[in-house]
């Protein structure tokens, strides 16, 4: 059977979420790859979440945001940035490939683009295959 | 603690989510979780049958935890939250799992689709279980309202709020009030003049007692929330800060500038005006040319700018009515001129347009229709022997022959597009712009005036092209929406805000830094920071940040994330 | 050379009897009703766009008009009452006018005073001409058993004065000759100007010479059968028109090719050819006649509703001529020689000019232009180069 992977998307409520849906509202097909949790702003992602997502086996994690400036939050998404920057090189040194985490801005109005992107990324982690991390993890202990 | 009972309620859509998911077997896969009392499917969950199952599951099984698979959060939350409150329940004990927007629109693979909504519910019912009961707040609505934008929206919802006796503040970022219909000469499709509807209403607005005017002004700052906003108003040198409860914005649109199509000649050959020149033209009462001659000739070029993907992609709206105003009012000004309509599409909408463009077509009016997607009309100066001064070469699309088309003064219908400003306005509302740059309504269809900000109207052009009777009734909708929250005193507000747990909290204060809002206050006796929840907003950056686990965000914290998380996974572990 | 658009088109048209038109928004309704058009003809909407844009050259070297039959389901299914149908009968006179060399026919159909002051004129000289030449007996009334042959009916070539018989066919024979040339002359010169704006002026249509010869069928099988016709839903209407036009074909084939055998003096028993040939034309035209006189009157018949000038002329003189040539037979086998020579008279003078002025310059041109238009369509359709049309077709 063909790798399917499972990506976990943090999508902020005001711009990537909206996105989402509007990529769903214009019935724009793509991956069943994603798992799409919720957040108020992309500053709420906290890296924990992420290192969660590839502890329960998640082969990929998909971080949106609105596009720098349009926060409705004004600046959530410089922290998010700034954040996301410590998290690749963190999960480098974990032996994560960095390929496998990924930052997009979507605004409200770009279904389209999230939909691309959300084909592109399931495309990139099938070239890199599975995520061994929860497995190595099961071995540890 | 409470034992955990939790209804799980999979939503058909009809067959929007039941064509491309097994529903029956999503339910089947919930009731198996932990924690789930009963997992039901059901035609239409918003209904009111649906609502009712609901209602009446969680009264006789004394559920206390509620899980629906159905549409998108931001279309139904608040109808189920609602239903949970009629039955007796808190109503932020609920989670939606979004398996139409996100699985049966865009997934045709039922079987991956069906795997994926199963994953979303159980992501659902694993977080649900960590929600926590939370108390909404209510707070007093100020009654004063700002209204962005002078032009026949802002002028409206201006007036009919303070005719009802509340304050209203005017930003006006021009000289004088009027907008985009002060250029107007005559309207469509009666031919009225423009000026008899709008000089009353500036008249009122200006002189109203109730009505504060700021022209040359602009908002450049804004605080607070819902019923009670504080804004940072510039005009010229001074600030003035003003407190209001609603906000309207009407800040219009601007004529695009035909310049980049250089097939046009705009500017390069004489007698080639914009449709906004031709209107001034008209107020002044006359149609001539440079040399003061009347013109023989009258070409009008429809959807420059518009419906090409190079500059608006979008259809502009109002010009096609326009055209067939222009082309009316040369046929009462010189009977004798010959006027062509070069367009791409005919849209002569709204009410008696058609009429207007089966009457104007009566009056021998030649329409030649061109290929947007080809070709487009290219002007050029008429040879010596051509007894004309302009030609205009085209490939007539209904004929298939490639014509030329004599004129005199060619009259360019540019397209409208979003203000210059709109960008740094919609980040100081906080609201949402299109890939046009026009602003977002909520929905497009079942709430079209109001934005994803509380508090916060978007009427007329701002929200896209629209003509002034649409921009009239989009005001007057917002008006009645902010009368009705004033009228109402005090309004909800949502209680999403971070929290601190004082014992755990070590005093760091990298919360109190990263708070956009400067909501987080740090107790000096204390040692510990502190929430202001009137000021927060709720995104919850402070949480992400707080090292100790202290500041949490209500409704996002980060068990509900952590067991949401794990709960998307859930599935591969069992596979 | 590009065209260019003419906006004052339309004031030469509305000479053709034009009514509004401008309506029309180019849905193509009409195109797809329609029975009789086919994928690289799309009447009637291009004829009306290129009336529309006024483009003269295109109009001119299109044959559409020709091929369309009015059955008037265009008309009926537009939904902005710009009257399809009758926009191509306006074209169909504006054409004829354009084939005519002479621009007689421009004049006729522009200025109906015109066409009526030529046919007095002519009917004026076939009077005098006739009166002149071949002068009644003064025996016609004195003593009308003069005049009658053994059958008790009368001799018609026996009633001029001093003439004899053989004279007397010889001289009308002549005028019938006469009559022919001129007609046939500028008809044919006509049809040629036709040719050569449809299919000679066209540089880029290239077609086997051969196919000159083998779509020459389609000429001699749609004038006789009128096949196109009956493709419209409206059968009843096709059969008239076949008949008057069969009827009409063989009235005129007698009386300037076999004058000889068709006017003698013997009454022939009633089932002989001649007679019986007679009899068929003269039913065939007046069931059209009737016909046409309600429709046109009554118009609730689409096809009948606008009536130009140069309808009623052609069917008011066709009316006569008929009336009076019935009444010559009648006249005759009653056995009453001066009402047949003052009918005959008459009858001259009706049918001379609606022959002379109808035929080659006026409505009843469409007799031959309409298999001439579906040759030369054909001879088209043969043609290689059929670029414009493909481009064409996504229009509607």
């Amino acid at each position: 059977m063909e790798f399917e992977p499972k990506i976990v998307a943090f999508l902020c409520n005001w711009c990537s979420y909206t996105g989402a849906d509007l990529a769903g509202t214009s019935r724009m097909k793509y991956s069943p790859s994603l798992r799409i949790i919720r957040v108020m702003c992309s500053g709420r992602i906290c890296p924990t979440f992420i290192f969660k997502a590839f502890q329960e086996g998640a082969d990929g994690v998909l971080v949106c945001g609105c596009h720098p400036g349009d926060c409705h939050y004004n600046e959530g998404n410089y922290k998010c940035l700034r954040r996301f920057k410590l998290i690749e090189k963190y999960i480098r040194q974990m032996g994560i490939e960095p390929d496998r985490i990924r930052l997009a801005w979507i605004s409200a109005s770009e279904g389209k683009l999230f939909a691309e992107l959300a084909n592109e990324m399931t495309q990139t982690i099938k070239n890199l295959g599975p995520s061994t991390i929860k497995a190595q993890l099961e071995q540890m202990v | 603690m409470e034992e955990i009972r939790i209804g799980v309620y999979i939503c058909w859509c009809g067959t929007n989510i039941a064509k491309n998911v097994d529903v029956e077997r999503v339910a089947a896969e919930a009731g198996k979780l932990q924690g789930v009392v009963v997992a039901r499917d059901y035609k239409y969950m918003c209904s009111d049958p649906g609502q009712d199952l609901m209602v009446k599951d969680i009264q006789e099984m004394n559920l206390n935890r509620i899980v629906v698979a159905a549409c998108s959060p931001r279309i139904h939350e608040i109808t189920f939250r609602k239903a949970l409150e009629k039955a007796g329940l808190n109503p932020y004990l609920f989670q939606m799992a979004n398996i139409r927007e996100q699985v049966s629109w865009v997934h045709d693979d039922r079987e991956k689709a069906t795997q994926k909504a199963i994953d979303l519910v159980t992501g659902a019912v694993k977080r649900v279980r960590w929600q926590e009961a939370l108390n909404k707040r209510s707070v007093k609505v100020n009654p004063a309202t700002l209204v962005i934008g002078g032009g026949i929206a802002g002028l409206t919802a201006a007036r009919e709020i303070a005719r009802t006796g509340r304050i209203v503040f005017l930003v006006e970022k021009e000289k004088s009030l009027g907008g985009m219909m002060k250029k107007i000469n005559r309207t469509f499709p009666n031919l009225d003049e423009a000026s008899k509807y709008l000089n009353p209403i500036i008249e009122e607005v200006s002189s109203h007692p109730h009505i504060q005017v700021y022209l040359n002004s602009q908002l450049v700052k804004l605080s607070g929330y819902v019923g009670n906003f504080i804004g940072t108003v510039n005009h010229k040198e001074t600030q003035s800060e003003l407190e209001f409860g609603n906000i309207i914005v009407a800040t219009g649109l601007k004529p695009f500038k035909p310049t980049p199509l250089s097939n046009y000649a705009y500017k390069r050959l004489p007698n080639i005006i914009t449709s906004v020149e031709f209107e001034e033209m008209l107020s002044k009462g006359y149609i001539r040319l440079d040399s003061r001659q009347e013109p023989k000739h009258v070409a009008i070029i429809h959807c420059v700018g518009s419906r090409n993907p190079d500059f608006l992609p979008y259809c502009s709206r109002t010009c096609c009515q326009t055209a067939l105003k222009f082309a009316n009012q040369i046929k009462d000004l010189l009977p004798k001129a010959h006027v062509y309509q070069i367009y791409a599409d005919m849209r002569s909408m709204s009410k008696g347009c058609e009429e207007m463009y089966s009457k104007t077509a009566k009056r021998g009016v030649m329409f030649l229709m061109y290929d947007q997607k080809g070709k487009l009309p290219y002007i050029r100066e008429a040879g010596k022997n051509e007894k004309t001064r302009l030609v205009i070469e085209m490939k007539e699309l209904l004929s298939g022959e490639q014509v030329e088309v004599t004129a005199d003064l060619v009259i360019l219908m540019v397209g409208m597009e979003a203000q210059e400003t709109s960008k740094q306005l919609s980040q100081v509302l906080g609201i949402s712009r299109c890939s046009n740059n026009f602003y977002i309504e909520k929905h497009p269809k079942l709430d079209p005036v109001a934005t994803t900000t509380d508090g916060v109207f978007i009427v007329g052009s701002c929200q896209a092209p629209k003509e002034i009777s649409d921009s009239a009734s989009q005001a007057k909708a917002a008006a009645a929406r902010v009368l009705a929250m004033i009228n109402k005193d005090w309004v909800e507000v949502e209680v999403i805000t971070s929290s601190v747990r004082e014992e755990i909290c070590c005093g760091c204060q990298i919360c109190v830094h990263v708070c956009p809002y400067g909501a987080i206050e740090f107790l000096k006796e204390k040692k510990v920071s502190c929430v202001n929840e009137v000021i927060c907003k709720g995104c919850g950056t402070c949480a992400s940040a707080c090292p100790t686990g202290a500041i949490g965000s209500r409704h996002f914290t980060e068990k509900q994330i952590l067991a949401q998380i794990e709960g998307v996974m859930l599935q591969l572990l069992e596979v | 050379m590009i065209s260019r658009v003419d906006p004052e088109f339309k004031q030469e048209l509305h000479k053709y009897g034009l009514r509004e038109w401008n309506e029309c928004f180019h849905c193509g309704n009409c195109t797809a009703i329609c029975p009789l058009t086919k994928d690289d003809n799309l009447f009637p909407r291009r004829g009306i766009r290129l009336a529309q844009m006024g483009l003269k050259k295109q109009l001119v070297s299109s044959v559409d008009p020709w091929l369309c039959y009015y059955c008037g389901e265009c008309t009926e299914t537009c939904p902005r009452n710009a009257n399809p149908g009758e926009l191509m009968m306006v074209l169909r006179r504006y054409l004829t006018s354009c084939y005519d060399w002479t621009g007689i026919s421009r004049l006729f159909y522009t200025r109906k005073i015109w066409e009526l002051a030529a046919i007095i004129l002519i009917a004026l000289g076939v009077i005098i001409s006739f009166l002149v030449f071949l002068p009644p007996s003064p025996d016609l009334f004195s003593k009308p058993q003069a005049f009658i042959n053994e059958q008790g009916g009368v001799m018609i070539n026996s009633l001029a004065n001093g003439i004899s018989a053989s004279r007397f066919v010889q001289l009308i024979e002549y005028g019938d000759l006469l009559m022919a040339i001129l007609v046939a002359g500028f008809l044919i010169s006509n049809i040629f100007h036709m040719f050569y704006r449809v299919i000679l002026s066209d540089r880029n249509l290239k077609f086997p010479f051969y196919s000159y010869f083998t779509e020459f069928w389609s000429l001699i099988y749609n004038f006789v059968t009128q096949a196109r016709f009956s493709k419209c839903d409206n059968r009843t209407y096709w059969i008239g028109h076949l008949l008057v036009m069969t009827g009409y074909t063989i009235m005129f084939t007698l009386i300037v090719a076999f004058l000889k055998e068709f006017q003698i003096e013997e009454i022939k028993p009633w089932y002989h050819w001649q007679r019986l040939l007679g009899y068929y034309s003269t039913f065939g035209i007046l069931f059209f006649l009737i016909y046409t006189f309600i429709g046109r009157i009554r118009k609730t018949d689409l096809k009948m509703q606008f009536s130009h000038p140069s309808d009623w002329m052609f069917i008011v003189l066709l009316f006569f001529t008929a009336v009076t040539g019935i009444l010559i037979h009648i006249f005759r086998v009653s056995g009453l020689p001066a009402a047949t020579y003052f009918t005959y008279l008459i009858h001259l003078a009706f049918l001379v000019p609606m022959i002379v002025i109808e035929v080659p310059f006026s409505k009843w041109s469409h007799l031959a232009y309409r298999p001439f238009a579906v040759y030369f369509d054909r001879l088209r359709r043969a043609g290689q180069n059929r670029q414009s049309i493909v481009e064409l077709t996504p229009a509607i």
